[in-house]
């Protein structure tokens, strides 16, 4: 690949646009461009069923003129187009309302150092297409060894290089180069009519850290079989235990209800609640977008602000919101890096773990619920309300005695944060937003 | 603000129909037995209006093609938008690589098929208006839902249009366009009385021109009814928990025909035996009083268009005849592997996708039932109104998302509820299918419907329904 040559000419187009804008009339002007090179094989019974391959560019662009915003993007990158895009926004951001808290973030005079992130990794443009392949027949053929397997979803491995180019008007230009790597499976058991399924993944930034075919096909058999032949419960209130998976789905709509969009917006039950108690003691949560090569982590974001480690919730006390820039406008506070371009995300998004072991806290349980998936919508962030459909594994005396499905879970995120009884150790960054094994005191579970 | 938009569909592409033809091929030299190119032109409109000022406007533009090679059971795919011939070559050998066969087809000289109909007649094409009538159309729906009560404290709208042009060709010499509007006007309302805050969400939409909200729906109603919807929830109750009769209430309901039904009846989960239905060709999956259709071609809808992504012209297809399954949703591949016609069922998100089967509107067809006397059949039980959405795993287990509903007390409906989930499998809950109504309507035309990671616009509808059991999830 020309990567040198394609490189120089992203950052001087970004330049380019971003003068241009000033030229036609903007104030400030951003402009972001994504170049991507991805690679999938999806392989089902030993056979390849797709293979894409493909590299593609998108750019983005904010225009502000008199605080009146305006957005465009493209994926013809033809010079003729952009210009044409850059001209119609500072037009079209006439149209809209000025705005007092619109704007670009000032330039910071502190910059995260991108190499000690270890976003790239170079081995992965290095594999070939047969060596991909034959991880996914790999991962898949071990499991389909197991018999209580009856069908399979298939195995994927995917692979993505990207790199990010950002400028603006107040003088920001910077770029940085990711990897990720992803092998997947989902299998089936049981007949046509008692089928069980279930997934497993492992999806890292570096190749030598992805979990190996063997152990991917092992978790996926597992996580699959132990839900064969399930009961139906009666509906009760009983302690239910979390499984990280299902901590880290908690912790994804805590997320939202402590964005700062949903705070100003007033769209969260957590508004207002700054410097106050939303959960026990127990309760630590962080979003760090620094850590070294992990998911969530990036040397700044969609607006140019640097990352940073920033405590959301202290011993139970709400301690900030994560907000891009306008919204820490709205909300008097600074921004904390987690900008997407007009809403928020998630950098490594984290509930801390604690010192009990999940086998412990499993044991300890008298009767009770361990929640291994859940399916559907039934996240109100307005209310904090949660109803889902639920699968489980039904604990009593310490024990798991059986898989239950065809029930729904159904609490309030704020009750459950105060119930948090117990918190695992075994925290494993596996996605931008994670958290170890947890058990809530009660949770009402309807069933029959 | 004039410019390229202007510009015929095919001068995006730098392509002629001689540079295509040339593609073709040579995505074939690999020895693949079909190939395909998918262009794609694509324009899209935001307007945002929050906190009582029109926030943002935003434009955007996807440009790009897709090459897909078949090579028996096997797909190979790149697509790119760099335009240039060395970039689409580029794209066709990487699709090409997936065969290896030493029998080399060439490609049938293109014909193009001018289509005899159009689902979607529009006065003008949404993208063509102007931004100014656009944001009226805004304003207005803002303002009626936050003049309609004191306790309505916030109130988010967003208007969406977009036009997608796409062109497709084959190897089999098909050379067919199709040029879809779309656009979608939703408001989100928040009431609040002491301190309890509720959501109330509505919205219109099609593949419509602007004339719509005048004829058809007025953005003032979509404003009231999600004002309404928060209003009215500020006195709900938390759902009863348990196994109860549960009626459906019209229209909003049909995602649960989506959900349960629709999904498992896509050709590629029955192809790979994935599906609780794979083995059920023919066979009672329903109460006799069940049919199911869907149909891409109901004018101005959601889901309907006028060809596939792969070029089928689409059919109207009946999956459940009386309580009997009869008929899969199919695309190219699944209905050559299965041996079956192809129903038109394969769509893709955009340029960088494969296409799979999809479900386009996706019905239960009327009864003979009065809505009335299907409630008043219940002693009690559970009237299910808007839901969030729903999902369901191949082997039929499903959920919906309840976001308002009614208790059913002795006939009637009493108490506003909130937040339940409903949950079952799919034929279990089929065949408790006990009544239905001859009331038939469609959900809002702003329902998404996600597989694999491909959003594709959809619409889905049913009469009141009546389901002797269902399990209910709630806090009480």
């Amino acid at each position: 690949m020309t990567a040198e040559r394609a490189q120089l000419k992203l950052t001087e187009l970004a330049e380019d646009l971003v003068s241009l804008g000033s030229r036609k009339g903007a104030d400030e002007i951003e402009v972001s461009i994504l170049d991507g090179y991805e690679f999938s094989v999806d392989v089902r019974w030993g056979k390849i069923e797709n293979l894409v391959e493909a590299g593609s560019r998108a750019l983005g662009l904010r225009v502000i003129k008199e605080k009146r915003t305006a957005f465009a993007s493209s994926s013809d990158l033809s010079r003729e187009t952009l210009e044409r895009l850059v001209e119609n926004a500072v037009k079209r951001a006439a149209l809209s309302s000025p705005d007092e808290f619109s704007g670009l973030p000032s330039l910071s005079s502190q910059q995260i150092d991108i190499l000690s992130l270890h976003l790239f990794d170079p081995e992965i443009s290095k594999l070939d297409s047969k060596e991909k392949i034959a991880l996914a027949l790999e991962t898949e053929r071990i499991a389909l060894e197991d018999k209580r397997i009856t069908n399979s979803h298939g195995a994927s491995f995917e692979t993505k290089e990207i790199k990010s180019v950002l400028a603006n008007s107040n003088g920001f230009l910077r770029e940085y180069k990711q990897t990720l790597c992803g092998l997947s499976l989902g299998l089936q058991a049981g007949e046509t009519d008692s089928r069980v399924e279930d997934y497993w993944f492992s999806t890292k930034r570096h190749f030598r850290e992805l979990e190996p075919p063997e152990k991917v096909a092992r978790n996926a058999v597992r996580r699959t079989v132990r839900q064969l032949s399930p009961r139906k419960i009666k509906t009760q209130k009983v302690p239910v235990i979390f499984e990280p998976m299902m901590t880290s789905w908690l912790l994804g709509f805590l997320f939202v209800c402590i964005s700062g969009v949903s705070i100003y917006q007033k769209t969260s039950f957590l508004a207002g609640k700054l410097d106050k108690r939303i959960g026990n003691s127990r309760v630590n949560v962080i979003d760090n977008g620094i850590m070294s090569g992990l998911l969530g982590t990036r040397p700044f974001d969609a607006e140019g602000v640097p990352c940073q480690r920033t405590v959301v919730v202290d011993k139970g006390i709400l301690k900030n919101y994560l907000c891009n820039t306008y919204a820490a406008r709205k909300l008097k506070a600074k921004s904390t890096g987690n900008s997407t371009g007009t809403g928020v995300a998630p950098n490594n998004f984290y509930l801390e773990p604690g010192e009990t072991s999940p086998e412990k806290i499993i044991s300890s349980l008298e009767k009770g619920l361990i929640l291994i998936r859940t399916l559907g919508h039934g996240l109100n962030p307005v209310t904090g309300d949660i109803s889902r459909g639920a699968f489980g594994l039904w604990v009593e005396k310490g024990e798991v005695v059986y898989p239950v499905s065809e029930v729904t879970i159904s609490g309030n995120l704020g009750e459950i944060l105060n119930n948090i009884e117990a918190i695992g150790n075994d925290l494993e960054f596996r996605s931008p937003v994670c958290g170890p094994t947890i058990q809530i005191r009660e949770l009402t579970v309807a069933g029959e | 603000m004039k410019g390229n938009s202007s510009l015929k569909f095919e001068d995006h592409f730098q392509l002629s129909s001689a540079d295509l033809q040339k593609i073709l091929s040579l995505s074939l030299s690999r020895g693949g037995d079909f190939s395909e190119v998918f262009l794609e032109y694509k324009t899209y409109n935001l307007i945002n209006m929050e906190e009582d000022i029109i926030k943002e406007t935003a434009e955007s533009i996807s440009l790009g093609l897709g090459i897909r090679v078949l090579s028996g059971e096997k797909t190979g795919y790149g697509y790119t938008n760099d335009l240039s011939i060395k970039g689409v070559k580029k794209a066709a050998l990487t699709a090409a690589s997936i065969a290896s066969s030493p029998r080399i087809q060439a490609a049938s000289p293109l014909k193009l098929s001018r289509l005899e109909h159009n689902f979607y007649p529009v006065l003008r094409s949404p993208h063509l208006e102007n931004l100014e009538k656009k944001i009226s159309l805004v304003k207005n729906c803002y303002s009626a839902a936050m003049n309609l009560s004191s306790k309505i404290k916030k109130v988010k709208v967003s208007f969406v249009d977009q036009t997608q042009q796409v062109r497709v060709i084959n190897s089999e010499g098909l050379d067919i366009r199709d040029a879809r509007p779309l656009i979608k006007l939703v408001c989100l309302a928040i009431a609040e009385k002491k301190n309890k805050r509720e959501a109330g969400y509505s919205g219109g939409g099609g593949r419509v021109g602007l004339e719509y909200f005048d004829k058809t729906l007025p953005p003032e109603e979509i404003g009231q009814d999600a004002a309404k919807e928060a209003l009215e929830l500020l006195e709900a109750v938390l759902p009863p928990a348990g196994e109860m009769p549960v009626v459906l209430a019209p229209g909003h309901s049909g995602v649960l025909v989506h959900e349960a039904v629709g999904h498992l009846l896509e050709a590629d989960f029955n192809r790979k035996k994935t599906s609780i239905f794979w083995d059920k060709m023919g066979k009672k999956v329903a109460s006799s009083q069940v049919s199911i259709y869907d149909d891409p071609t109901i004018p101005h809808f959601r889901g309907s268009y006028n060809i596939d992504d792969e070029g089928t012209i689409p059919t109207k297809t009946l999956l459940i005849d009386r309580g009997n399954l009869t008929g899969l949703l199919q695309d190219r591949l699944s209905a050559r592997l299965m041996n079956e016609p192809c129903t038109g069922h394969g769509r893709r998100q955009d340029y960088t996708f494969i296409p799979i089967p999809r479900m386009s509107n996706t019905y239960i067809d009327r009864g003979e039932h009065t809505p009335e006397e299907i409630i008043f059949s219940v002693k009690k039980g559970f009237y299910a109104q808007k839901y969030q959405g729903g999902q369901v795993e191949d082997s039929g287990k499903f959920t919906f998302s309840v976001s308002s509903g009614y208790l059913i007390q002795d006939g009637k409906l009493t108490a506003p509820v909130k937040q339940a989930t409903l949950i079952g499998t799919n034929i279990d809950i089929l065949n408790k299918i006990e009544m239905i109504g001859s009331d038939l309507e469609f959900g809002l035309q702003t329902g998404t419907c996600g597989k694999e990671g491909q959003s594709m616009p959809v619409n889905d509808g049913c009469p009141t329904i009546k389901i002797a059991r269902m399990t209910v999830g709630g806090q009480n």
